[in-house]
């Protein structure tokens, strides 16, 4: 017979006797995922620990930077030029920002491409949109706390279009800069919402998303036979989880690389004045901001019409979508309108946002 | 056919052979596949027989097709290649499994028995509850709200004299500076500039149109009037636009000089009246008061940018 | 049916093949990145580029070499053949180094070449008062769209050409007889390696010195400085002892002292005499201290 139980495994037998541990974990981990783990299925696990690096790098910046017009600034330079390896954790947190957004645009097209947002999975998609808003205002706010001028410029510009929402455009414009005109009550509101209101929604939300996923059960692949899904069949624990690590490993040697070649550079301090600065909101903002300049959206009407009009349109057409598209095919290749969509939206995004680039050039 | 349910009796097609111990269910479709028969009659393993061979299920009794010799030809159970659905998690299995005959019960609380009484305490929970969140509303809205509508600051500034104007119609930058004090942070100067210009009759007249132009406060109370005979006129230093410092230039193509703005190429005229791009509405005016000395003074204003109509914002 | 090995396109198999072995090389190349970047070497510059496509060969070997064996056995049902690995490999590079090459110089051409017509028809007095902004997304989109079809076309060439590799290394090698999942089961358990132990030993020892590398190459401060920043210089301030000050002021008291009487004395006898010997000690002593 086996030797006795070593001190691991009696700390084990006491929590799960209390706990049920075994029982939990088998439940938490040995999900079977039809057709096998994939690296398709990726995304969504990245993004959490994206997040959590996020958080991370978050909390570590906030021992050195304050939040005041006065000092954002200089502790943000303080933290670029003296703390040891503070370039490094503050270009980490950067980076990490754009690689959220990437990784965003990566899972909601994985979950688009795949048909999981069909029945039933309607409510995670519904969660996971204001998941992609929340994250959009991670981006937002976090920009205007080093308080340089691009910083403040994007934030100004940022917060008038917002201004043309009608009806609540105004008061929500004047709620976000805590006054008329943008300064220290915008830069404490922002750090509140960036810090605090929205990593709390973020996890409740993802919390949410993660349960109301395990009810409904991943949807596997949307093609093969059932004798091959049942071959490949395996576990969450260890298969997609090892995907899942190999995939955080590779994103974050992504996020330090591109902290190494691109460390955070702040322009001079905020003015009230942009002199020859010619303010730009940061790149996954740019299509919108491009697509602003057409002259068929000049003019107050043309200005709500493509900023909030349009943006918010669309945003219905994605959340009406699991309750429009009821066809329970979910084979890319055989849903045309789908493919091409998703063609047409991804290369409209990267057609603006490279003309936002090229446009720079032509600002007189 | 009903599933067939834990412990029934199994009956070859001679005769009992003994019961069922487990089921098997499959992961993808949710049917149950195999049975497990075990017991006496068997010979020793448990026979993983196939749902197939299952002709009818009743009440406690389930009838194979097979004879019982044929039995041994299914395969024993290999327990390890299987695990119970405690311990594993496959979203909705259990929904439309029924194979256990029965239910197990737990009695209600003799207290939680009188339903009148649950949905009263349900209610009154409720109620209390936003009564606890209800007083924390409006104090909680004003409080954020303290900043956003803040009075305006109507004080007369003085920017410089109008001896630095020589010619007429012409724009005369004048830089001066604001004391500005937004909320706890100390007291600082803020850099600001207006366009003065002496103008002459028919730009004055593009200007005021032939009325007095009135400022009023948040209340709608009358704070100045610039008279339109006053040959001065000011202009607040941000481009209606979207807020930019403009300048005054000579424009080699037009052949006289303008208000240009550089940040999206707005073109005023000395009026202040838009000549090109994307300003969308003339230059603000701000209330102007010279004295004997030829002393200026303005009272600072900012107005919403983008707009059509003219809002003041500070 | 799916027991039934499949034939499959060329453009398929090239592309069954390449994916996963490039997404498989992925993270470790990128590793290698990070140490290089770190380093101070930029990985697109030589020579941290020669570094980077000389290590960049056993890994993409190794990735190949998987990836073409998982494809044989599941899709194609051939046992795969020994350094199936090298093989695609080098030929796979001879292709790169060939057609590759040719590839690249008609894309750049077809760039180059639809950005000047595209330009020229803008251009035209009908198009001229086009708006800059709309100007710039149209040529774009134009020139875009046909350097995307002729890099799709290109692509595809290059996929079929390396399917076809693959395809004769499928056809050299001898079918399986195991059924699909048997089949599948193979090339999974190929992933696990035969002497567990030694192999994390070896990738953790590996990893841990790349970190322990990363932290002693990885710069304190920022690379790139503000211009207008100021470092505040700090010297080193000296420890104070103050039992050393004090006699160094006692010393110093005692020769100022001492020099005052010299003075005071010389002052007296200076109505005439020359100084005296005690004068010429008191002097050299001075001179000592």
């Amino acid at each position: 017979m086996s030797s006795q139980p070593n001190v691991l495994e009696k700390v084990i037998a006491f929590v799960d006797e209390r706990v049920g541990l075994k029982t939990l974990q088998a439940k938490m981990l040995n999900e079977p995922v039809p057709g096998g783990s994939r690296w398709a299925y990726i995304f969504g696990s990245v993004l959490l620990f994206v997040f959590i690096m996020q958080a991370v790098t978050g909390i570590l910046l906030m021992f050195y930077y304050v939040p005041s017009a006065d000092h954002a600034y200089a502790s943000t330079q303080y933290i670029i030029h003296e703390v040891d390896y503070g370039w490094f954790l503050l270009s980490y947190h950067f980076w990490g920002s754009s690689a959220m957004v990437v990784m965003v645009f990566a899972h909601m097209s994985q979950v688009f491409l795949w048909g999981a947002y069909k029945s039933p999975r309607e409510m995670i998609w519904l969660v996971g949109l204001a998941l992609f808003g929340i994250v959009m205002g991670f981006g937002f706010t976090g920009y205007l706390l080093p308080w340089d001028q691009r910083a403040y410029w994007a934030t100004t510009v940022g917060v008038e279009i917002m201004d043309k929402t009608p009806i609540v455009g105004d008061f929500m414009a004047r709620f976000l800069k805590g006054g008329a005109t943008p300064g220290q009550m915008t830069l404490s509101r922002f750090f509140v919402i960036h810090v605090m209101i929205l990593p709390a929604a973020l996890m409740g939300l993802a919390g949410l998303h993660i349960f109301l996923f395990r009810k409904a059960g991943p949807a596997g692949p949307f093609r093969g036979t059932p004798e091959e899904l049942k071959a490949k069949t395996d576990y969450f624990f260890p298969r997609q989880i090892w995907k899942d690590m190999v995939a955080m490993g590779a994103v974050f040697a992504t996020i330090c690389s591109l902290a190494f070649i691109e460390p955070v550079v702040l322009l001079e301090e905020a003015t009230p004045d942009p002199g020859e600065y010619h303010p730009e909101p940061e790149w996954y903002f740019l299509f919108l901001f491009q697509l602003l300049r057409l002259k068929i959206f000049s003019g107050e009407f043309g200005q709500f019409l493509g900023a909030i009009a349009i943006p918010g349109a669309f945003m219905a057409l994605l959340a009406a979508l699991p309750f429009i598209d009821r066809s329970p095919e979910r084979n890319i290749f055989k849903r045309p309108v789908a493919l091409i969509g998703w063609i047409v939206v991804m290369a409209t995004i990267l057609i603006f946002t490279v003309s936002a680039i090229i446009n720079r050039e032509f600002l007189d | 056919m009903h599933q067939p349910k834990l412990k029934s009796k199994v009956r070859c097609a001679d005769r009992e052979v003994g019961e069922i111990t487990r089921v098997i269910v499959d992961p993808l479709s949710h049917e149950v596949s195999h049975i497990v028969v075990g017991g006496n009659g068997v010979g020793g393993a448990e026979r993983q027989v196939p749902v197939s061979e299952v002709q009818s299920v009743a009440d406690g009794l389930v009838q194979l097709r097979t004879a019982s010799s044929a039995l041994a030809q299914f395969p024993p159970l290999k327990r390890e290649d299987y695990v119970t659905i405690h311990e594993v998690e496959i979203a909705h299995l259990e929904d439309h499994l029924h194979v256990e005959s029965g239910e197990v019960l737990v009695p209600l609380p003799t207290l939680e028995r009188n339903v009148p009484r649950r949905t009263f305490f349900m209610n009154l929970t409720h109620a209390i509850g936003t009564l606890v969140a209800l007083p924390l509303a409006f104090p909680v809205l004003k409080y954020l709200m303290k900043p956003m509508y803040s009075p305006f600051d109507n004080a007369w500034l003085k920017v410089g004299n109008v001896n630095r104007i020589k010619t007429e119609d012409v724009g005369i930058q004048f830089k001066y500076k604001k004391k500005v004090k937004e909320a706890f942070m100390p007291e600082t100067d803020v850099d600001k500039n207006v366009w003065l210009l002496k103008a002459s009759p028919d730009v004055l007249e593009e200007v005021y149109k032939g009325k007095d132009m009135e400022f009023r406060d948040q209340a709608g109370r009358l704070v100045w009037t610039n008279k339109k005979d006053v040959p001065y006129v000011v202009f607040s230093g941000k481009c209606p636009h979207l807020g930019c410092g403009y300048k005054w230039r000579k424009v080699p193509k037009l052949g006289k000089e303008i208000f240009l703005c550089p940040c999206h190429l707005s073109i005023y005229e000395p009026s202040g009246k838009v000549l090109d791009g994307p300003a969308p509405r003339p230059l603000d005016t701000l209330p102007i008061r010279v004295d004997a000395g030829g002393n200026v003074e303005i009272i600072d204003m900012e107005f919403k940018a983008g707009t059509k109509a003219q809002t003041r914002i500070v | 049916m799916t027991d039934q090995p499949t034939q499959m396109s060329s453009v398929k198999l090239g592309l069954a093949v390449a994916w996963p072995a490039f997404w498989t090389g992925m993270p470790i190349k990128i590793v290698l990145v990070l140490l290089l970047l770190a380093m101070g070497q930029h990985p697109w510059e030589f020579p941290g580029l020669a570094f980077l496509l000389l290590l960049s060969i056993p890994v993409d070997i190794w990735a190949v070499g998987l990836s073409g064996r998982t494809v044989l056995l599941e899709r194609l049902g051939v046992e795969p053949p020994d350094s199936l690995g090298l093989t695609l490999w080098w030929q796979g590079a001879a292709l790169y180094a060939t057609y590759g090459s040719l590839a690249c110089f008609l894309e750049r051409q077809t760039i180059a070449g639809s950005k000047a017509v595209v330009a020229r028809i803008l251009d035209l007095e009908l198009l001229k008062a086009i708006p800059i902004a709309e100007r710039i997304s149209i040529e774009l989109t134009a020139w875009g769209s046909i350097a995307a079809v002729v890099l799709l076309a290109l692509t595809l060439g290059g996929l079929f050409l390396f399917g076809k590799l693959v395809q004769r290394q499928a056809d050299a090698a001898s079918p399986t007889a195991a059924s699909y999942e048997a089949r599948i089961h193979q090339w999974d358990l190929m992933r696990v390696p035969a002497d567990q132990p030694l192999m994390l030993t070896v990738v953790m020892a590996v990893g841990v010195t790349m970190v322990l590398l990363l932290w002693a190459v990885m710069p304190v401060t920022t690379p790139h400085p503000h211009e207008s920043y100021k470092q505040d210089e700090k010297k080193a301030v000296p420890m104070l002892k103050p039992t050393d000050a004090l006699q160094k002021a006692e010393r110093v008291l005692t020769q100022a002292e001492a020099s005052v009487q010299t003075l005071e004395e010389k002052a007296k006898k200076s109505k005439g005499k020359a100084p005296t010997t005690q004068d010429k000690k008191a002097a050299a002593k001075q001179k000592k201290a």
